[in-house]
């Protein structure tokens, strides 16, 4: 078997993306949507019910009185909270399995993927770009999938993926490409393909690294995330083995208009954010 | 021993000799030590901007996110565990960067100018540091002797 027809094998064995969160999200994603069509898809998982109760019921809202029927809960957490909760439920999921490979710390992929999830959602706030909130989310939050699956391979091929990296020359995903002939944005791209995601996260995932390769109509959604990507690493979230040795695309600030200062107070948003969040993932932050 | 986490944009201190001090992956950001070896006083901080200008309001709540608030709150916190300042060891790491050869992702650069610059008005030496590369950077301080030690991705630990 060739390299790559066993990393595909692999692709093959990763479980299923959670229906329950598919179908949810292509509700959310209407402007105004049913609660009670939201509530039907939610109540067949147990586990998603249990979930969006214990958020709602944290100390973090701080209700007066326990509330304990899903609709109540649904309409008092609204879209925004939703997404968040089933989308980070499932892709803590998946970006839990060892990762020796990238990973110097057990949680550092997943706490990169929401750092970077966070970042993209402060972007399009702070920059009032008109995309689909849960496309973001989705795919800054999936952009490293690939890292999942190709974790072994890296780790095989680490002693020579080391030294092109540390000339200074190449990337981390650049040296990856060069040593086994793909990267984790293409495996990302394939499983992402595998999970029936739509085109435009597909292209966002499979483009993180070099968004200028992206088809024009999802080009802006591959930069966003390259940009979120970029800046979550400089910053120090979930940086593995990999360290800071990621390219950055600085045009892509001048492309919107993002000064020294704009970038200062995105960081400081970003941070904000990011500390609420871990709040109420109930995710260690530091 | 115990280890206490210093996350980002957040400072600690201590006189306890058991305590560890700790901040994971440090990237642009700075992570500033300091000692006072006669009275065992230690601190750390670790900040992800250089000036508190952009935002006076959060910069009431969130001190230790900026180089200009962090740095003289992480003195005064030692001042006021008996730590000298006259005494003080200071050691500083982070200040990473991204590839980008135009050098607009350049904060950690600038994270660490605005460092040398509050210490030159201060007088306050630098007795150790590791800054800058595209690499990220654990930082450990022993309150019990002050030793200083980076786990730096590729090079292992180094002590400074
Ligand atoms: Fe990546
Ligand atoms: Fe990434």
């Amino acid at each position: 078997m060739s390299l790559m027809e066993e990393v595909i094998a692999a692709v093959d064995e990763m479980p299923p993306f959670p229906q329950v969160v598919h179908k949810a999200m292509q509700v959310l994603s209407e402007p105004e949507y049913e609660v009670s069509s939201l509530v039907d898809i939610l109540k067949v998982d147990q586990a998603v019910t249990a979930n969006i109760l214990k958020l709602c019921n944290s100390a973090y809202f701080g209700l007066p009185r326990k509330v304990s029927s899903l609709k109540e809960a649904v309409v008092y957490l609204g879209a925004d909270q939703l997404r968040q909760l089933l989308l980070s439920g499932a892709a803590s999921k998946i970006y839990e399995k060892p990762n020796e490979g990238y990973a110097v710390f057990a949680d550092e992929l997943w706490r990169h993927a929401l750092a970077t999830a966070v970042m993209a959602q402060v972007l399009r706030r702070h920059l009032r770009l008109k995309i689909d909130e849960n496309m973001i989310f989705t795919a800054a939050l999936l952009h490293d999938v690939g890292k999942v699956v190709l974790s072994a391979f890296v780790s095989d091929k680490y002693r020579a993926i080391e030294p092109l990296v540390e000339s200074g020359e190449r990337s981390f995903q650049e040296a990856e490409k060069e040593i086994l002939g793909f990267d984790h944005a293409e495996i990302g791209a394939k499983i992402a393909e595998k999970w029936d995601f739509p085109p435009a996260i597909i292209a966002a995932i499979a483009f993180h690294h070099e968004p200028f390769r992206s088809p024009k109509e999802f080009r802006l959604l591959a930069e966003l995330v390259a940009l979120a990507n970029n800046l979550a690493v400089m910053v120090g979230y979930g940086t593995g083995v990999d360290g800071l040795a990621c390219r950055g695309h600085g045009l892509l600030l001048e492309k919107l208009k993002l000064g020294e200062r704009d970038m200062e107070e995105l960081l400081l948003l970003f941070q904000i954010e990011m500390e609420k969040t871990c709040d109420i993932a109930g995710v260690g932050n530091g | 021993m115990s280890l206490v986490t210093v996350g980002i944009a957040d400072l600690k201190v201590s006189n306890n000799p058991e305590d560890t001090l700790v901040t994971y992956s440090l990237g642009s950001c700075i992570g500033l030590t300091i000692y006072d070896p006669m009275a065992k006083v230690g601190g750390m901080l670790h900040y992800m901007l250089p000036d508190s200008s952009i935002n006076q309001e959060k910069a009431e709540k969130n001190p230790a996110m900026f180089a200009n608030k962090g740095i003289p709150l992480l003195f005064k916190q030692c001042y006021k565990l008996g730590a000298d300042k006259k005494r003080m060891i200071i050691k500083v790491a982070g200040g990473s960067q991204i590839m980008d050869a135009a050098g607009t992702f350049n904060i950690g650069k600038r994270n660490y100018a605005i460092l040398r610059k509050i210490f030159w008005k201060n007088n306050v030496m630098v007795d150790g540091e590791d800054i800058g590369g595209n690499c990220n950077r654990t930082m450990y301080m022993q309150i019990g002797d002050g030793r200083t030690n980076l786990k730096i991705s590729k090079r292992g630990m180094v002590e400074i």
